[in-house]
């Protein structure tokens, strides 16, 4: 049962206002520590460089866009078992069902509530204490 | 402020951004000459504003947008072909998404049926190129859940300590490493770094001897050998600089990440196998583990980005995992002004941080100039030296505030960005054809330049339309195309920015002016104008040319309000006519408000400051140059012309004992309009850079005087203000200046 405070979530999206959301949710469900990327390419860096309990991410970006990011890190050696949360706008299942298959985890539609939040990330990581 | 409302403002600035991509790449589409990155931009945009309306809570925003992004995402998958008539509808669509993004902000009630008709037009344009639109949901509010996708549930043990992939993972650093003499100064010992780098890892080291002298020439406190070498460790880079401890700075020191993880250990989780086949130095497995399965939009750009190796580690001085807190306010930005993805090498700064470096810079400017009063008092047998040093101060100074300065410079596209949708709203309620081409948008100027630029551009944009494009009939009848062309552009010249706004319609028709002119009493009967003058007449005040009010220009703003607005900016506006070709209107400004070069002058006892940019020429006329002419102050003869002199210690009321004629220095001042006039002053004392503070707070406006600056000797000085003085001068000497100088302001004769 990981503990939300230890959690390291990486939270990526090219608009501000929205990574600032998310980080402000994340932290309503007692997340500590979190990293923001604002590209699939700074997320990498980020992932490359430390390790990560989760992977938040916007599939809309420019330079590597959240799909691109998703294939990047399920190849990367150290990398590759981060749980991925693909965040998207209302009604593209076809980009959620290809998120599934290139190895995402769950999806979470945006705009969420610090509840929705909090069901899917324990869908991935099992119950958060 | 609450942080919701925070966010809800970083919403709308990136609302701002988004609308300025739109803008810029809409007509590149229209003119087909729109890349497909130009297309994803804009489609990108329109979703980002749609996503963060959703966040927020702005549904007519999220409604509109998505039939908006609907609408482009057929463009960009190339289910729906962007003829003209389509563009404009988006066009149309941008300006609807703007109103709704403004009144968003401001919380002000959005009217039902706004942008109704837009969005009818965007849907029939769905329905009638029969766009499948099943992969969007048609209804942007309803929610949405896509239950039963197999996803992946990650066990929880997967996130034990024990299992951090991290622990395992080797890397590779090049290492150069040069002991400077300060090292072995400081104590500091090679060998005991050299040891501790062996104790994090393996280590590769070959000596550098090349530069070894002579033995008889060796000297026991120089390091004269250098290291390089391969370090393989899990240790990370803050680890490695431990090694060096304080020594750190004492030494030419190159770490850089080869990039290559090794995996020294197999991970805990049952490795599968093409991990271990793998060879060690591919950061990425280069076999594509996921079946390929997308017709993805983008689909060329995913696998190509996916396998480009992850991007070395650079010699970052701080090491990257302890800057995690910092993170968000560090977080750079790429900048979005354009579609070139020139990576994320930006950061946002408050303004109010920036405005404390300029004021900072701005009092090193004035200790700059005490010093230089001090240095020049001293002896020179003693001041040489410190001559030398204080000029490469100078320089530096100077390089620090040009710096500064382009911090706070913007683009003119700020304001530039606005006219496109102007020029379409005015065209249309004219019913005329009118294009906007610009150019320069690029061009980088202050910001305090910029936020009052827009109202004068509006302005003369409005006029260039109103009055200056002519109808499509007469355009045609006049051999002219349909579609008349507004010309909107910015560039820098000689330390002043140009703005220069054009059009090709009728031109300015002299005889109408002048006789405009003259029933308005604005110039008498029988003056005798050439065409230049009475060009200029059009910035009086109280000048309108239109024979009826319109509601497009003539509200009672005239162009003299637009000339006092540049004015105020310390800029200059003129302009040229060719009748029937069109007219060009130039404004040339400061780069810079903030700190400006300046002639500093005396008066008797006082010291004044003179604004280089308003100084056309000084000179020391002889007497026989100067004639004195019944009701005026004396008349320059230059080279030809005649110019009016004023004399500045009876217009400022200043004791001056007159000095004898032939020391008279006269400086050549500009009235801004193109008339010149001479100014009499007792000596000049030098060009130097000087700091704008404001008046205004404290006394208000003081006809003639710009602001003030702090000198050299610690004494504050006035600004003067020379358009303004030779608009006094002339009240000061009645109408018969304003007749002998050819164009000196006209006010004269009319405030009379």
């Amino acid at each position: 049962m990981p503990a939300a405070a230890v959690l390291k979530v990486l939270v990526v999206d090219d608009q501000t206002s929205v990574r600032q959301m998310t980080r402000m949710t994340l932290e309503q469900i007692g997340v500590r520590h979190i990293h923001e990327a604002e590209n699939g390419r700074q997320a990498m860096d980020t992932a490359s460089l430390q390790p990560l309990d989760l992977i938040i991410s916007d599939f809309n970006m420019p330079e590597m866009d959240g799909l691109a990011l998703l294939r990047a890190v399920r190849g990367h050696p150290a990398a590759r078992k981060v749980p991925f949360i693909l965040l998207t706008g209302r009604g593209d299942r076809e980009l959620v069902v290809k998120a599934a298959q290139a190895g995402a985890n769950n999806y979470l539609i945006k705009p969420f509530t610090a509840d929705t939040l909090r069901q899917k990330v324990e869908q991935v990581m099992g119950k958060l204490s | 402020m609450s942080s919701l409302d925070q966010l809800k403002l970083t919403f709308f600035d990136e609302c701002s951004e988004a609308l300025q991509q739109i803008e810029l790449g809409l007509p590149d589409l229209r003119e087909g000459t729109a890349s497909e990155d130009t297309i994803n931009a804009v489609f990108r945009s329109v979703h980002s504003v749609k996503g963060g309306a959703g966040i927020f809570g702005f549904e007519d925003l999220v409604k509109f947008a998505h039939v908006f992004e609907t609408v482009l995402d057929a463009i960009r998958s190339g289910k729906l072909v962007a003829t003209r008539e389509i563009v404009d509808t988006l066009l149309q669509a941008n300006d609807v998404l703007s109103d709704l993004i403004t009144m968003s902000r401001s919380g002000e009630a959005i009217p039902p049926n706004h942008g109704a008709e837009c969005h009818a037009a965007l849907e029939r344009i769905l329905r009638e190129e029969a766009v499948d639109g099943s992969s969007q949901n048609d209804d942007a509010s309803a929610p949405v859940d896509f239950e039963g996708l197999d996803f992946i549930p990650v066990p929880a043990e997967a996130f034990d300590d024990s299992s951090d992939p991290f622990a395992s993972i080797e890397r590779e650093y090049n290492i150069v490493f040069r002991p400077k003499p300060a090292m072995l100064k400081n104590g500091g010992d090679p060998l005991q770094i050299v040891r501790s780098l062996r104790a994090l890892g393996t280590l590769d080291l070959t000596v550098e001897t090349d530069r070894l002298p002579q033995l008889a020439d060796m000297e026991a406190d120089q390091p004269y050998l250098g290291w390089t070498g391969v370090l393989r460790t899990t240790a990370g880079r803050d680890q490695i600089d431990e090694a060096f401890g304080s020594a750190l700075g004492d030494c030419a020191l190159e770490i850089t990440a080869t990039g290559a993880e090794l995996e020294a250990s197999p991970p805990i989780a049952p490795a599968e196998p093409e991990q271990t086949l793998l060879p060690s130095v591919d950061p990425l497995p280069s076999v594509d583990p996921l079946p390929s399965l997308d017709p993805f939009p983008s689909a060329d750009a995913a696998p190509a980005a996916a396998a480009t190796p992850p991007p070395r580690e650079t010699v970052a001085p701080a090491a990257p995992t302890s800057g995690a807190d910092n993170a968000e306010a560090a977080l750079p930005r790429s900048s979005s002004s354009k579609f070139t993805s020139a990576g994320a090498t930006t950061t946002r700064v408050e303004l109010e941080k920036i405005d404390r470096v300029v004021n900072m810079v701005g009092e090193l400017v004035i200790a700059q100039a005490m010093l230089g009063q001090v240095v020049s008092s001293l002896p020179e047998d003693i001041s040489g030296r410190l001559v030398q040093v204080l000029e490469e101060v100078i320089h530096h100074t100077r390089e620090l505030k040009d710096s500064v300065m382009s911090m706070r410079a913007q683009q003119v596209n700020a304001v530039f960005q606005r006219m496109p949708r102007l020029v379409r709203e005015l065209a249309a309620k004219t019913a005329k054809k009118a294009r906007l081409e610009m150019s320069g948008e690029n061009t980088e100027v202050d910001r305090s330049i910029i936020e009052r630029l827009g109202d004068p551009l509006t302005h003369i944009i409005r006029n260039a339309i109103d009055h200056g494009i002519e109808s499509p009939e007469v355009r045609l009848a006049a051999g002219k195309s349909e579609e008349g062309t507004i010309r909107l552009a910015a560039e820098h010249r000689g330390g002043r920015i140009i703005i220069e706004i054009g059009d090709d319609g009728a031109g300015i028709n002299p005889e109408r002016v002048l006789r405009k002119a003259q029933d308005r009493g604005l110039v008498s009967a029988d003056a005798v104008l050439n065409e230049d003058e009475i060009n200029n007449l059009i910035f009086l005040p109280g000048f309108s040319t239109a024979d009826k009010i319109s509601d497009i220009s003539g509200r009672g703003v005239g162009m003299d309000v637009v000339r006092r607005n540049i004015q105020d900016l310390g800029g200059r506006i003129s302009l040229k006519s060719e009748r029937g070709r069109g007219m060009t209107i130039q404004l040339a400004l400061p780069l810079t408000l903030a700190v400006m070069d300046g002639m500093v002058i005396r008066v008797g006892q006082e010291t004044y400051v003179m604004p280089m940019s308003a100084i056309v020429e000084c000179l020391r006329p002889p007497a026989s140059d100067v004639h004195s002419l019944l009701g005026t102050r004396g008349m320059l003869q230059l080279r030809g012309n005649l110019v009016p002199l004023v004399h500045l210690s009876e217009l400022l009321d200043v004791n001056s004992t007159p000095a004898a004629s032939e020391e008279r220095v006269v400086i050549i001042g500009d009235a801004g309009d193109g008339a010149r006039f001479g100014i009499v002053v007792d000596e000049l004392c030098g060009h130097q850079q000087v700091v704008v503070k404001s008046i205004e707070e404290s006394y208000g406006s003081v006809p003639g005087i710009a602001g003030a600056t702090i000198l050299g000797n610690g004494r504050v000085a006035f600004i003067l203000d020379v358009e303004k003085l030779s608009t006094l001068a002339s009240s000061q000497n009645g109408p018969a200046v304003a007749r002998f100088a050819n164009a000196a302001p006209p006010t004269a004769a009319t405030v009379n």
